[in-house]
């Protein structure tokens, strides 16, 4: 008797929670969550730049009275740490825990690489804000009926390679008036590519000879003898790639106040906290950024994009979303749309059309400033000759009119401003030689 | 047979048999789990059946492994070759790769063997980076690999396959008199010698074993992944997961290691709903940690105790 | 070529400084502390936080650190080695899980995106035509200093002979009524200043981020392999050795080839002198 009493409460709990669960089961049954997943890490900046700008994206369809008939989209993480085989079992973790409908992905190029073929097996709707890899791309074109669930919405390395030429001719060669240049780059993956590039077309296209190529060691603790080695060479200017621990390369020359100017890819100068992060050290830094990068101007909804952004983050770093932060945002309102024409995220060859379908054009000024669009099966671009198949529609040519430039030029000033500096459309600033450059 | 060896083979045999049917017990997300837990518990095989007794701490094991991987990833990837031959290849070059670095390293005792193959590590990884990075993928290394089985559950069966006669194989060795000359080099490896015992051919034969499970295991790793990268393998963190899985598990006893890297792979896991972000691996740093303070002889140690303490207990009721 | 001696010797004092107190541990306490590479990373953020976040001074920041690397390496001592101690392999284990323990923390804490900083000592020194940063350069005159005070440190002081008699047979200094206890306490505690200090001039010469703790542990490693347990002399003329090969690595024969070189050097070192160069047992 006793023994009943005692645990009534509990039976009676228990009894309240099976008629909840199961009412709640009941519920849920017509208006299921749409389930999005992110992958990517959780503590760096570009991470979390992709999880905020997609985190922004699903409020504002889910206040706007939800998709695909009215269904709340769930919004799941996953963390990689940066890490290759953490990266699998996130997506591992995405599809067989979480059940998702769609993977938005802030990964880093050897990771995305890494889970690219367990996307391939569960064949789940995947987009990538971060990496430009142009490999990833080839595969989507090598192997289409593999890999069209794959779509990335930033131009690749090759595209952004191909417009900073362009910056070599105009503003460096014709502007400044530079010849000859040191190519100093990290022997990653990433630097030998965007080199070779480099190499291929600086003298041909720009007419800027090089004078001597320094790779080095992405561990590199001094780079004295680096860039004694490219003073040394009489040529012009050092053009920098480096992905990698950059802020050492950046914050060095600096340091040594290395007599001749200093351009190139600086991954680390990408964010608003870079003039933090180096206590001011990164004067004269002057890098290519995907776009829409720190400092450029922004067409009106991009704007109110950024004013929800700091309004909800405020100091919390990043403080600035990094690009991916805002391929991020376009990227759900891209997905969803083309869920909303096919129906949902399934079938997937629907789903996959649909995308190709999608066009996010964003004016400023009566002029396209960013576009949100992607690259069909079998179209080529005109100017390298080649397919893009789902990377973003991106423009290499002036005046820009048919996509979000593929890059633009960033320069941070010694005194902490940061501009855009090329191509002119989107130019609020000029190139400077640092003060101690001679 | 003696009734520890008898007690041993049923714990296998029992082991066998809840492996088999947990994946139609529990859902594709635990399976696929314990099929990374299944590789890690091959690479702590590997690593104890060399270092976990001799005292020769290898911090170089995932150089043993990467050259495994890289072997049949090269292979099948640029010269299409097909995985029956690719795996057996990487598993003897791995033998041949292993020896010509490793071996005159375990003239060189204790602590700077464990400097030196680290220092193998280390370099291997900045010379796939450096060389032909057009072949090997350089930093990004190559996507898109041939895969042996597809799906959550033949891959759970093919790993599970491979450890138990991996797994089983090993501990049985590790029961033989060879086991018992493995722990004594530990201890003394002068007056192993002085015994009369060839000390070197007693290592290479352990570091002959040890380069069969690390190559196969490697080999067949990246086949799953589908995927090979420098970072995967030549990195501190996946030497950390081996070390920590034998250690936590109990170095030298084989059957430890296995369960340190079922412990560590879910310990993972099971983090994942309630700290998704980067806590997880601050906490499951300290867990390993701790345990490993509280008792650097691994659980092994600590069931081994519990049922010492089990059987005094019932011995002493039984006298009373 | 007087850029590459001047530029190598600075590089190699700048080593030696990062070596030294990895060495001083592993000559008395006869284990590996793998979680050297974070007393370095500790210092850094310390630093960091202090000088560039809070907006101390620079020498008081750089103090601090060197407090709290000295109280961080007394507890790791306290809480892990002498928990147990007489397991060589336990201390190296537990000190490496220990290092990647507290990479995810500074994750946690600071973020794992990187930091530059002001360096310690801001501008450059030019001899001839070769360009040395004054904080590179003081970081190998520190080096230099706290390698000679320490060498005088073990050679006249009470405290400092200890340390070397402990080094050399612990049984025999407990004998002669030395106290081990408190010899090692005093080791970790200098050997947790030392890399404090040392991080900070990597950190204000690199970058500050959470996986800086894996080159110095290398660089110690190598230092310590080639110049022989426990010798400071033998770690002074080791991180020479590596310190030139790596300049003369970088700027005459391929950059890229930099951590090879280094590799390469501790294996022919380890397989035709497995003592090191100066192996001998004692400081």
């Amino acid at each position: 008797m006793k023994f009943i009493d005692m645990w009534k409460p509990a039976l009676a709990t228990m009894a309240a929670l099976v008629m909840l669960a199961t009412g709640g089961a009941a519920v849920a049954q017509d208006k299921d969550p749409v389930v999005v997943g992110y992958i990517g890490s959780f503590a760096s900046d570009t991470g979390l730049s992709t999880i905020r700008g997609a985190e922004i994206a699903i409020d504002e369809l889910n206040e706007a009275g939800g998709v695909l008939g009215g269904r709340q989209i769930k919004f799941v993480k996953a963390d990689t740490r940066e890490d290759v085989v953490e990266g699998v079992k996130a997506y591992e973790y995405l599809n067989d825990v979480e059940n998702v409908d769609f993977i938005i992905s802030g990964s880093i190029d050897d990771v995305s690489l890494a889970w690219l073929e367990r996307m391939a097996e569960y064949k789940t709707p995947t987009l990538d804000t971060w990496t430009s890899y142009v490999g990833i791309i080839d595969k989507v074109v090598q192997e289409y009926d593999k890999y069209k669930m794959y779509f990335m919405n930033i131009a690749c390395d090759e595209a952004l390679a191909t417009l900073y030429i362009d910056f070599g001719k105009d503003v460096l060669a014709a502007e400044m008036g530079y010849k000859s240049t040191v190519l100093m780059f990290e022997d990653t993956a990433f630097g030998v590519s965007i080199a070779g590039l480099v190499r291929d077309l600086l003298a041909p296209e720009a007419g800027i000879e090089i004078a001597e190529e320094i790779i080095y060691d992405a561990n590199t603790v001094d780079f004295a003898p680096l860039f004694n080695k490219a003073v040394d060479s009489g040529a012009d200017f050092i053009y920098l790639v480096s992905s990698v621990r950059s802020q050492v390369p950046a914050s060095q020359y600096v340091k040594l106040q290395v007599r001749i100017p200093m351009t190139g890819v600086n991954v680390a100068a990408f964010g608003q906290d870079f003039w933090n992060d180096t206590g001011g050290l990164g004067g004269g830094t002057s890098t290519l950024s995907p776009v829409p990068s720190v400092g450029m101007q922004l067409d009106d909804r991009t704007a109110a994009f950024i004013e929800k952004y700091k309004a909800r983050y405020g100091n919390e770093r990043p403080i600035y979303p990094h690009f991916n932060g805002f391929n991020a945002y376009y990227g759900i309102y891209s997905a969803f749309q083309a869920a909303e024409a096919a129906g949902g995220f399934e079938p997937l060859d629907a789903w996959v059309e649909a995308m190709e379908n999608t066009d996010i054009v964003l004016e400023k000024d009566g002029e396209m400033w960013f576009r949100y669009a992607f690259w069909k099966q079998g179209e080529v671009e005109p100017r390298t000759g080649r397919e893009y198949t789902h990377n973003i529609k991106f423009d290499v040519t002036e005046p820009f009119d048919d996509g979000s430039p593929a890059m633009v030029v960033v320069q941070w000033y010694e005194d902490g401003n940061v501009a855009v500096i090329y191509p002119k459309k989107f130019a609020n600033g000029t190139f400077q030689e640092p003060s101690w450059v001679q | 047979m003696n009734s520890t060896l008898r007690r041993g083979i049923y714990g296998w045999i029992a082991f066998a048999v809840v492996m088999v049917i947990l994946p139609h017990v529990v859902g594709t997300g635990v399976t696929r789990s314990f099929v990374f837990a299944m590789y890690l518990a091959i690479f702590a095989v590997s690593w104890d059946i060399m270092s976990g007794r001799t005292g020769y701490i290898s911090f170089g094991h995932p150089f043993l492994i990467g050259i495994g991987g890289y072997t049949t990833a090269l292979l099948t990837y640029h010269l299409h070759w097909p995985l029956f031959l690719s795996i057996p290849t990487a598993v003897v070059i791995t033998m041949i790769g292993g020896t010509l670095f490793f071996f005159p390293a375990l003239r060189i005792r204790g602590t700077y063997f464990a400097l030196v193959t680290l220092a193998f590590m280390e370099l291997i990884y900045g010379l796939v980076q450096v060389i032909a990075p057009n072949v090997t993928g350089g930093t990004r290394g190559l996507s898109g690999l041939e895969t042996i089985v597809t799906g959550a559950i033949p891959n759970y069966y093919l790993a599970l396959v491979v450890l138990l006669v991996l797994g089983f194989t090993m501990w049985l060795v590790i029961r033989t008199h060879i086991g018992t000359a493995l722990s004594a080099v530990g201890m003394d490896e002068d007056a192993v010698r002085a015994s009369g015992i060839n000390v070197t051919r007693l290592k290479l034969f352990a570091f002959m074993l040890s380069a069969f499970a690390a190559g196969l295991g490697g080999a067949l790793y990246v086949h799953y992944l589908g995927s090979i990268a420098p970072r995967a393998l030549f990195d501190v963190g996946f030497l950390f997961q081996i070390l920590v899985a034998c250690l936590l598990g109990g170095a030298g006893t084989i059957s430890g290691p296995i369960a340190g890297a079922f412990f560590l792979t879910f310990l993972l896991e099971w983090l994942r709903p309630y700290f998704p972000g980067p806590e997880r691996f601050l906490i499951y740093g300290a867990v390993a940690l701790v345990l490993y303070v509280y008792q650097p002889n691994g659980l092994h140690e600590l069931v081994r105790n519990g049922l010492k303490r089990l059987n005094q207990l019932k011995l002493s009721r039984n006298t009373s | 070529m007087l850029q590459i001696l001047v530029q190598g010797l600075v590089l190699s004092g700048f080593y030696a400084l990062i070596a030294v107190g990895f060495t001083l541990i592993f000559s008395v306490g006869r284990v590996l502390n793998l979680a050297y590479g974070s007393f370095l990373m500790l210092g850094g953020y310390i630093y960091y936080q202090g000088a560039q976040v809070v907006g101390l001074p620079k020498f008081p920041s750089l103090i601090i650190a060197g407090i709290a690397g000295a109280v961080f390496g007394m507890l790791v001592y306290r809480i892990l080695v002498k928990r147990l101690s007489g397991n060589v392999v336990a201390v190296e284990i537990a000190t490496l899980i220990l290092a990647v323990v507290v990479q995810a923390a500074v994750v946690l804490v600071f973020s794992p995106s990187p930091k530059s900083m002001w360096p310690l000592v801001p501008g450059v020194l030019r001899i001839g035509d070769a360009s040395v940063t004054y904080n590179i350069f003081i970081a190998a005159v520190v080096s230099w200093i706290l390698l000679g005070g320490l060498f005088l440190f073990t050679g006249m002081t009470h405290m400092g002979r200890a340390i070397r008699a402990v080094s050399m047979d612990s049984k025999g200094a407990v004998i002669s009524g030395i106290d081990p206890e408190r010899v090692n306490i005093l080791t970790w505690a200098i050997s947790g200043t030392f890399g404090a200090i040392a991080g900070v001039f990597l950190a204000t010469y690199t970058q500050l981020d959470p996986n800086m703790w894996v080159t110095p542990l290398i660089i110690a490693v190598a230092v310590v392999i080639v110049g022989g347990i426990g010798s400071i002399l033998g770690s002074l003329v080791a991180a020479h050795i590596i310190g030139m090969l790596e300049t003369i690595t970088t700027s005459l024969i391929a950059a890229e080839l930099r951590g090879v070189a280094t590799m390469l050097i501790i294996i022919a070192v380890l397989l035709v002198a497995p003592k090191g160069l100066f192996g001998k047992s004692e400081l």
